[in-house]
Parts: C-alpha cells; sequence; structure tokens
C-alpha cells in the first residue's frame, strides 16, 4: 500500500495520464513527420525510439496504474521474472524470421 | 526479538497470511494476467517473425510488408488521407478510460459509493466507445478488400495478423466492458458496500489496465513499427 494520500495519489494518476498522452502524440508526430517529411531516409532509428517509449509507457501503466510499484519487492520480481523469458522468445523468433526470409529468397 | 521476527516469518509462510500483503483475489488476477502477457506475446512475436520473413516495405514489391500510414488512413464521416488520426484517437480512449478506472478504485477505498459508479461509468463508456472504434475499424478495412484472405496494401499475413491479434485484444475490453458493467450493477445494489470493502472493483481495475498494457504494444506493433 502507498503512503499517498487520497488528494496525492488523485494528483499523481493524472500526472501519469499526462505523461502517457504526451508520450502518444509525441510517437505520432514523430511517425508522420517520417512519412511526409523524410519517407526516403531509414526508418531503424526511429523504431527504436518507439520501441524505448513504449516500454516507458508499459512501465508507468505496471507501476502506477496497476500499482506493483507500491507493492512488496517480493511480489513485483515474481511477476516480473517470468517476462524474462519472453527476451529469448523475442529474438529467437525474429531471428527465424529473417532467416525464413533469406530462405524464400533463394528458393524463388 | 530475533525469534519472534523468525516465527512471524514461518507462520506467514505456512499459510497463516499472505505472504506478499496482498488478498488472494488479487494475487491471482496477477498470475492469470502473467499467463495471458504469455498469450499475447506469443501473437505479437509471431507478428515478428512473419513480418521479418516478408521483404520490408516497397512499393514495387507485390507481396512486402504494408506501410501503416497507407492502411490505416481513414476516419468516420471525414472523406481524405489521415494517416494514423483515428488511432490516436482510440489510444486516448483507452488511456482515458484506464485513468477513469484508477478514479474509482480510489473512490472505492473511501467507499463513496456515488463516486465508484461515476468513474466506472465513464471507464464502461470508454471501453464501448473503443470497441466501436474497433468495429468501424475493421468494417471500413474489410471494405477496402483487406480479409482474411488477401490484402492490396501487401503481404496478405499483415491483414490475417491485423485480425487477428486486435481481435483478441478487442475480444479482452469486450470482456472488460461486460465485467464492468457487472460490477457497476453490483455497486449500484449496494453488494460491496454491504461486504465492507470494493476489492472486487480493485481486481477488475489490474484486468483493465492490463487491456490497456496490451494494447501500448499492439499499437506499437501495427501503427507504428
Amino acid at each position: 500500500m502507498s503512503n499517498l494520500t487520497h488528494e496525492e495519489s488523485i494528483k499523481k494518476v493524472w500526472k501519469v495520464c499526462y505523461i502517457l498522452a504526451f508520450v502518444t502524440i509525441f510517437e505520432i508526430a514523430a511517425a508522420l513527420l517520417h512519412y511526409y517529411q523524410m519517407p526516403e531516409s531509414p526508418k531503424w532509428w526511429l523504431n527504436i525510439l518507439f520501441v524505448v517509449l513504449s516500454a516507458a509507457k508499459a512501465y508507468y501503466i505496471m507501476s502506477e496504474f496497476m500499482h506493483l510499484k507500491y507493492e512488496l519487492r517480493t511480489m513485483t520480481l515474481t511477476i516480473i521474472t517470468p517476462f524474462l523469458f519472453l527476451v529469448w522468445g523475442i529474438i529467437a523468433f525474429l531471428w527465424e524470421g529473417g532467416y525464413w526470409l533469406s530462405l524464400r529468397q533463394l528458393w524463388q | 526479538m530475533e525469534t519472534t521476527v523468525q516465527t512471524n516469518a514461518k507462520e506467514l509462510w505456512s499459510g497463516g497470511d499472505s505472504p506478499f500483503k496482498v488478498s488472494y483475489g488479487k494475487i491471482m488476477m496477477w498470475y492469470f494476467l502473467i499467463s495471458d502477457t504469455f498469450s499475447f506475446a506469443g501473437l505479437l512475436i509471431s507478428y515478428g517473425a512473419i513480418r521479418l520473413s516478408q521483404p520490408a516495405h516497397n512499393p514495387e514489391i507485390a507481396n512486402s510488408w504494408p506501410d501503416p500510414n497507407e492502411v490505416f488512413a481513414a476516419v468516420p464521416f471525414v472523406h481524405g488521407h489521415y494517416p494514423l488520426v483515428f488511432v490516436t484517437f482510440m489510444t486516448f480512449t483507452l488511456i482515458l478510460s484506464s485513468v477513469t478506472m484508477v478514479r474509482a478504485v480510489q473512490e472505492g477505498h473511501n467507499m463513496n459509493r456515488s463516486g465508484v459508479l461515476f468513474w466506472l461509468s465513464l471507464t464502461i463508456l470508454g471501453g464501448l466507445t473503443f470497441v466501436g472504434s474497433q468495429a468501424f475499424e475493421w468494417s471500413h478495412l474489410i471494405h477496402e478488400g483487406m480479409t482474411l484472405k488477401g490484402n492490396p496494401f501487401g503481404a496478405a499475413g499483415f491483414g490475417q495478423l491485423f485480425f487477428l491479434i486486435t481481435g483478441f485484444h478487442g475480444f479482452h475490453v469486450s470482456i472488460g466492458v461486460l465485467l464492468n458493467s457487472w460490477a457497476f450493477l453490483m455497486t449500484f445494489f449496494g453488494a460491496f458496500h454491504r461486504r465492507g470493502h470494493y476489492e472486487m472493483i480493485e481486481k477488475l481495475g489490474l484486468y483493465w489496465h492490463f487491456v490497456d498494457l496490451v494494447w501500448v504494444f499492439v499499437f506499437l506493433a501495427f501503427y507504428l513499427l
């Protein structure tokens, strides 16, 4: 449980809301800027930015909205650690996807 | 002093009390959400693998991966090409409904029944708006020819994965709206008040925020990357 008073936690919720809204607007603006102003330039650096910003949004939703920041540390760890498997899953399957493409091109 | 601490610690883990200082229902909701995370992660990782197995976006290659700015450019009642405008609206609806859900939980802590009813009704409204927007988006894309069989914008896999993943997400939102409506009625008839706590609102809140959390990544995969 948090030590915040009722009023403080209401304030906090709206603050997180503004952060999420601002980050979303920023993402959309960056995507549209790339689409209209520099469609020829590579997009990989923008994609890295999108992934980082989405992770930040996920952090705010989990820690504040889902209250995970104020739970016991042991509980937070039991919830967070299983997601480490996903790191392997993402790397392995994206790697595999690229390999499928090269096979496809090889046999075409 | 030290022995007391040890005894207490033992009791905590012997079923005497919750070791995480969280009720049974809340921790079980969390564990359900972990398993659901893996369902969604499986779908999104398949999306990534299938996407990388297709040629990257290139207008000259017929089955290359489509550009989201070309696919998602329709706004209801407005003619013209407005990329990502409508999905921004949908994202904001979901973020705001998450905020109203937190407010409902907070009013529940204060045992303020009318406050819970007010904020919960806004949350239900936000959920319905989101599902309705998704229905518009789906019917528009189907009308344009993006179905499970083919995709005029490029790789067929894009449309198939889009309907599969946003469909699974929309199904979660719909279930959330139903559960929240049930909680609204329970609150209205004073069931939680008589129980002495509004913990059910907290559990549904966890589920609802999870739906918002998943949308962050669906939005990332389909609309931004």
